[in-house]
C-alpha cells in the first residue's frame, strides 16, 4: 500500500515539475521567500542588537548583544523620541496626505479635461504634463530653492523670484512643509493623471450617456455615476501617492534640511550616519509596516461586491464635453502650467551652469568654465575641472548608465518569466502569493527597501555583497521588479492559451514558445516593462544614497555630494544631464517601439 | 404622439461619412429596425435621434420639436428629447443596487420618494425582476440585466424607445423569448421604438417597418414583408432572407411582346407583373428557395449537392449545371447526396436585377 502512494507523490510531482510555468513559478517563490523574508529577519535582529560606535558607548554592553534600548529610546515620550520619530512621523504623513490630495486633483481634473471634453492642444499639454514625472522628484525641489530662496531666508542666495523681480518669499514658503507638498504633488500628479486617466479612458462611456438620457444634468452624472465609479482605482491611486510621499527622502532633504524638517526617511538616514542603526532600522520597520498597512486597506476595499466590472460591450464613441468659451482659457492657464513646472526648470538649470557666482543671472556672470573650464581653484572640490573634463564624470555616468541596464535587464527578465508562470497557473494559490510578492517591494518605502539590504549585506554570509556593484543592481532589479511584472502579467493575460498550446502540440520546446511566439505578440508592453526601470534606476536617489558609500561613484550620488556642499552649478548641470537623458530615452523608446512611460505607469492599474 | 423626422442628415468625420443624406419619417407607434451590416451607420443614426451624436448637417423633429437644426443652431441635450435609449451592453451602473438603477432617473426628475418607490415596483413588476431589488448588476445573468435595463428605461415613461442592438449579448434561447417580450411592450406602451440591429431575422419578426441601410445610405425602408418580397436592390435582396435568395447570371431578349430568357442552361418565358420598360441583356435573376420547387413533372434536371434537414423545414442545395440552388421544403425530408431530380421555379416573385444590381422587374418564369 505504501509503496503505491509514494510511487502515486512521485508520479505527481514529477507531472507538476515538467511544466516549465510550474517550475519557474516554485522557483520564484523560493527567490522571493529568500529576497523579503530573509532580509526582513536580519532587519530585526539589527533593532534588538548593540553595534559598534556611538550605540556601545551609550549603552556599555558588548556589540552584539541583545537590548531594547532602541525601541524604548524611539518610543517612550521623551525630547528624544518627541524630535526623532513622533514629528518626522507627523511630517511624513501630513507630507503623504497633502501631496496625494493635491496630486490626485491636479491630476484628475487633467484627466478629466484630456479623456472627457473637447480641450485644444491636447496633445501638448499632455506631453508637458508628463515632464515633472520624468524628471527626478528632487530636481523640483532644487527648482523650488532656485527660484524663491531669498536673502531674508537662511542661506541667503538670491533666487530668481528675487533677481528679477525682487520677491522675498517668507520661509515657510522656502523650506519645510509647504514646498514638499507642493513639489511632490507636482511630481505624482502625472502619475495619478496616467491612472486616472486610464479608468476614464476604459470606463464605458455609455454609463454616462444613459445618465444623462435619464435627465440627470451634468453634476449629478459626475457625482452619482462617474465618482462612485473611479472610485476605487481613485483610491488605489490616492494610497500609492500617499504611501510614495510618506516614505519620501530626497525632496524633504532639499527642502527640509535647512530648517531642521525631517520625516521619517531623512530622520532614518540621518540616524544610520550619526551611527544609532538599531533606531534607524525601527524606522525603516515602521514605514514598511506603513506601506502593508496601506496595501491591506487598498485590498479590503477595491474588492467589494460592487467593485467597478466592466461589462461585456464595445465602449462606444465618447461625445466630449464642450467646454465652449472657457476652452482657450483653460487650454493657455494649462499650457502656462506646465511649462512652468516643465520647460522652466530646464532653463534655470541651464543658467544656473553658466553662473560664476551662483545666484548672479547677469550676463558678465556667464561662464563654461564648469562644464569644460579647466582648473577651477575655488570649485574644484576634487574635480580637475568642468564636469566634461577628466574621468570622474564621465565615469560616474558609465556607472549610472550600467547599473539602470543591469537593473532593467534584471527586472523586465524576471518580470517576463513571473508574468508566463504566473499567467499560466492562474488561480491557483502559488501562483497569488507570487504575484502578490512580486507586488512588495513597492509598498517597502524605497529607502527602507535600501536600509534592509544594507543589512543584509552587513551580515556574514552576504558580506561579499557590501558596497559591490552587484548588491546595487539586486536591490534596483527588485525594487522595480513589481512594475515589470504587473505590465507582463497584464500582457501575457492578453494572449490566449490556446496560441501557446498549438505550439505545445507541434512539441515546441517552452523558451521558444516565450521567445517566438509570445514576446513578439506583445513586444510592446514588455519592452514597457524593462524601460520604466532604466527611467527609475536613473533619476534614483533614495535608494542608491544609503548603499553606495563613495559619493564618487555614481552621477546620482555626485550629485547629492555637491548639493550638500553648496557646488550648485555642478549640481545643476549633473540634473539637467540626468533629465535630458531620461526624456530622450522615452522619446526614442516610444517613437521606436510605442512603448513609453505613460504606457508602462498605465498597465499598473489594469488588473 | 412623436413622429421623428430626419431631413437630410449626414454625419462626417473628416472625409469619411458615417451617414448620408439620409431622409426618413418615423411614424407615431411605429416600431422601426435599423438594420445593415457593422458599420453602415445603423448606431449612429440612432444615436443622433437621441443627441449622443452631433450630426453634421441636417434637421431632427421629434413630434412637433426640432430637436436638431444645423443651420439655425439647435441642438437639444438627450436629457430634453424625451427618448429613452437601451445600449448595447445595458450600461447598467455597477456601484447601484437594481433598484437605485431604475430609481435614478425619476430621482433626477425630481419625483417625491413614494411616488418613486411606486414607479419602480411598478416596473419590476412588469419586467418580472421583482426579486432582484436588492442585487447589484454584476450578481444577476445578462437576460436579468436587460430587463433591468427595459425597465430603467421605461421608469420615466420616454415617448420614444431606442435600442441599439439589445438583444446581441443574450444566448438564442433568450433572445427568442426577448423578442416575444420587446414585441408585447410595444404594443403595450404605445409608444415609438427605434431598434438597431444586423440580425435579419431580428428586423422581420419584430418591426413594423425595416430601414435597411448600407454604407450610410438607406437602401430601403419599407415594411418586413415588402422588403423580404419586393426588394429594391440585389442588395437587399441578398440581406434579406435565410437561407438567402438564389441568384444565377441570365440574359434577356425581347421579341415581339415576350421576354425570353436563358438562364441555368435553360429557355424560359419572363412574365412580368407590371408593364416594363426596356429590360435587354445581361441580368441577374432572383428567387427565394421555397420557389424551387421540387416536383417529379418539373423541368430542370438537378442533382442532390446536400442535404440539411432542421427538422421544420429542409434546405436542400441543388446542383443545376454549375451553379448550387438552394431549395426549402417544409418538413423533414431526407435526400440522398447526388440522387437525380426534377425541379421548377414556382410563382410570381422572381426579380430581374439590372448589371447594377437595381431592381427593373419582377414576374413569372415558366421554363420551356
Amino acid at each position: 500500500m505504501k509503496a503505491i502512494n509514494l510511487e502515486k507523490i512521485k508520479n505527481r510531482i514529477k507531472t507538476y515539475f515538467s511544466n516549465p510555468a510550474n517550475c519557474m513559478l516554485v522557483f520564484f517563490f523560493c527567490v522571493f521567500l529568500g529576497l523579503s523574508i530573509y532580509p526582513i529577519t536580519a532587519m530585526i535582529k539589527e533593532m534588538f542588537v548593540v553595534h559598534a560606535g556611538i550605540e556601545k558607548t551609550l549603552i556599555t554592553a558588548k556589540k552584539g548583544s541583545f537590548t531594547l534600548y532602541h525601541v524604548q529610546k524611539l518610543f517612550i515620550p521623551s525630547e528624544w523620541s518627541v524630535t526623532s520619530f513622533y514629528i518626522p512621523f507627523k511630517n511624513s504623513f501630513l507630507l503623504g496626505l497633502f501631496g496625494a490630495i493635491l496630486a490626485i486633483i491636479f491630476g484628475g481634473v487633467t484627466a478629466w479635461l484630456m479623456t472627457r471634453s473637447n480641450l485644444v492642444h491636447k496633445k501638448i499639454i499632455g506631453t508637458l504634463f508628463m515632464f515633472p514625472y520624468l524628471m527626478p522628484a528632487w530636481t523640483l525641489a532644487q527648482f523650488w530653492i532656485y527660484l524663491f530662496q531669498n536673502s531674508n531666508v537662511m542661506s541667503g542666495n538670491k533666487g530668481i523670484m528675487q533677481s528679477l523681480f525682487g520677491i522675498c518669499m517668507p520661509q515657510w514658503f522656502v523650506y519645510g512643509l509647504f514646498p514638499c507638498v507642493i513639489v511632490n504633488s507636482l511630481h505624482f500628479a502625472p502619475f495619478a493623471y496616467i491612472l486616472i486617466g486610464g479608468i476614464l479612458q476604459n470606463m464605458d462611456a455609455t454609463l454616462e450617456e444613459s445618465a444623462q438620457i435619464l435627465k440627470a444634468n451634468r453634476l449629478r452624472i459626475v457625482r452619482k455615476v462617474t465618482l462612485p465609479i473611479v472610485m476605487p482605482a481613485l483610491l488605489s491611486t490616492f494610497l500609492l501617492v500617499f504611501s510614495s510621499g510618506f516614505a519620501s527622502y530626497a525632496v524633504p532633504v532639499f527642502l527640509g534640511g535647512a530648517v531642521r524638517f525631517y520625516t521619517l526617511a531623512s530622520k532614518m538616514k540621518a540616524m544610520i550616519n550619526a551611527g544609532y542603526m538599531g533606531q534607524a532600522y525601527i524606522i525603516a520597520a515602521v514605514m514598511i509596516l506603513c506601506g502593508i498597512i496601506i496595501l491591506m486597506i487598498n485590498q479590503k476595499y477595491t474588492n467589494k461586491r460592487r467593485s467597478f466590472t466592466t461589462v461585456t460591450g464595445k465602449s462606444g464613441q465618447v461625445s466630449l464635453v464642450n467646454l465652449k468659451k472657457a476652452n482657450r482659457p483653460i487650454s493657455i492657464a494649462m499650457i502656462i502650467l506646465t511649462v512652468c513646472f516643465s520647460v522652466v526648470p530646464l532653463i534655470v538649470f541651464a543658467l544656473q551652469t553658466i553662473q560664476r557666482v551662483p545666484g548672479d543671472y547677469s550676463v558678465s556672470n556667464w561662464t563654461l568654465d564648469f562644464w569644460i573650464g579647466k582648473d577651477l581653484d575655488a570649485y574644484k572640490m576634487g574635480m580637475v575641472g568642468g564636469i566634461l573634463v577628466g574621468q570622474d564624470f564621465l565615469m560616474a555616468l558609465l556607472r549610472l548608465v550600467l547599473l539602470s541596464l543591469a537593473c532593467s535587464a534584471f527586472a523586465g527578465t524576471a518580470g517576463l518569466f513571473i508574468g508566463y508562470s504566473v499567467v499560466r497557473n492562474r488561480r491557483t494559490r502559488l501562483s497569488k502569493m507570487v504575484e502578490a510578492m512580486s507586488f512588495f517591494p513597492y509598498l517597502i518605502p524605497t529607502i527602507a527597501f535600501a536600509a534592509i539590504y544594507l543589512a543584509l549585506a552587513s551580515t556574514k554570509t552576504f558580506s561579499f555583497l557590501y558596497n559591490s556593484f552587484a548588491l546595487l543592481v539586486l536591490v534596483g532589479g527588485v525594487k522595480y521588479l513589481p512594475f515589470a511584472s504587473r505590465g507582463c502579467i497584464n500582457s501575457m493575460l492578453q494572449v490566449s492559451s490556446e496560441i501557446e498550446e498549438a505550439a505545445i502540440l507541434m512539441n515546441v520546446p517552452w523558451y521558444k514558445r516565450i521567445f517566438r511566439i509570445l514576446v513578439p505578440i506583445q513586444k510592446t508592453s514588455i519592452f514597457s516593462g524593462y524601460l520604466l526601470p532604466i527611467v527609475s534606476a536613473m533619476r534614483e536617489v533614495d535608494l542608491f544614497a544609503l548603499i553606495v558609500a563613495n559619493s564618487r561613484y555614481m552621477l546620482t550620488t555626485m550629485l547629492l555630494a555637491f548639493n550638500q556642499t553648496g557646488y550648485d552649478q555642478y549640481a545643476s548641470a549633473i540634473t539637467l544631464l540626468i533629465i535630458v537623458i531620461v526624456l530622450v530615452i522615452n522619446q526614442v523608446s516610444s517613437k521606436l517601439t510605442g512603448a513609453s512611460i505613460s504606457q508602462s505607469v498605465g498597465s499598473y492599474n489594469k488588473q | 404622439m412623436p413622429r421623428i423626422e430626419l431631413i437630410n442628415i449626414t454625419k462626417r468625420w473628416g472625409d469619411f461619412f458615417g451617414v448620408k443624406n439620409l431622409n426618413m419619417v418615423i411614424e407615431d407607434r411605429d416600431f422601426v429596425s435599423l438594420l445593415g451590416p457593422s458599420g453602415c451607420g445603423k448606431t449612429t443614426t440612432l444615436r443622433m435621434i437621441a443627441g449622443l451624436e452631433t450630426p453634421t448637417e441636417g434637421i431632427i423633429k421629434i413630434g412637433d420639436k426640432v430637436v436638431f437644426d444645423s443651420e439655425k443652431g439647435v441642438n437639444l441635450s438627450p436629457d430634453k428629447r424625451d427618448v429613452g435609449f437601451i445600449f448595447q451592453n445595458y450600461a447598467l451602473w455597477p456601484h447601484m443596487t437594481v433598484y437605485e438603477n431604475i430609481a435614478f432617473g425619476l430621482e433626477s426628475m425630481k419625483w417625491d420618494k413614494k411616488e418613486i418607490d411606486k414607479r419602480v415596483k411598478e416596473m419590476l413588476a412588469l419586467m418580472k425582476i421583482e426579486e432582484f431589488e436588492k442585487r447589484y448588476p454584476s450578481e444577476i445573468s445578462g437576460g436579468q440585466q436587460q430587463r433591468v435595463a427595459i425597465a430603467r428605461t421605461l421608469a420615466i415613461k420616454p415617448q420614444v424607445l431606442l435600442m441599439d442592438e439589445p438583444l446581441s449579448n443574450l444566448d438564442a434561447k433568450l433572445r427568442l423569448e426577448m423578442r416575444t417580450e420587446l414585441k408585447r411592450l410595444h404594443a403595450d406602451t404605445d409608444s415609438t421604438f427605434v431598434y438597431v440591429t444586423h440580425d435579419q431575422l431580428e428586423a422581420m419578426t419584430l418591426s413594423t417597418k425595416i430601414c435597411l441601410m448600407k454604407e450610410g445610405t438607406i437602401q430601403q425602408y419599407a415594411p418586413p414583408l415588402k422588403v423580404y418580397n419586393e426588394p429594391n436592390n440585389l442588395y437587399v435582396a441578398d440581406f434579406v432572407g435565410n437561407p438567402s435568395m438564389n441568384f444565377v447570371n441570365g440574359r434577356i431578349e425581347k421579341s415581339g411582346d415576350k421576354y425570353e430568357v436563358s438562364l441555368l442552361g435553360y429557355k424560359a418565358e419572363f412574365v412580368p407583373n407590371e408593364e416594363v420598360q426596356g429590360i435587354d441583356g445581361d441580368v441577374t435573376v432572383g428567387f427565394r428557395p421555397e420557389f424551387m420547387k421540387i416536383a417529379e413533372d418539373g423541368k430542370i434536371s438537378a442533382t442532390v449537392y446536400s442535404t440539411l434537414p432542421s427538422g421544420l423545414e429542409t434546405t436542400i442545395k441543388l446542383k443545376i449545371g454549375e451553379e448550387i440552388i438552394s431549395s426549402v421544403v417544409f418538413g423533414a425530408s431526407d435526400y440522398v447526396t447526388d440522387e437525380e431530380l426534377r425541379c421548377n421555379i414556382a410563382g410570381s416573385n422572381v426579380c430581374v436585377f439590372d448589371k447594377d444590381g437595381q431592381k427593373v422587374a419582377m414576374g413569372q418564369l415558366i421554363i420551356r
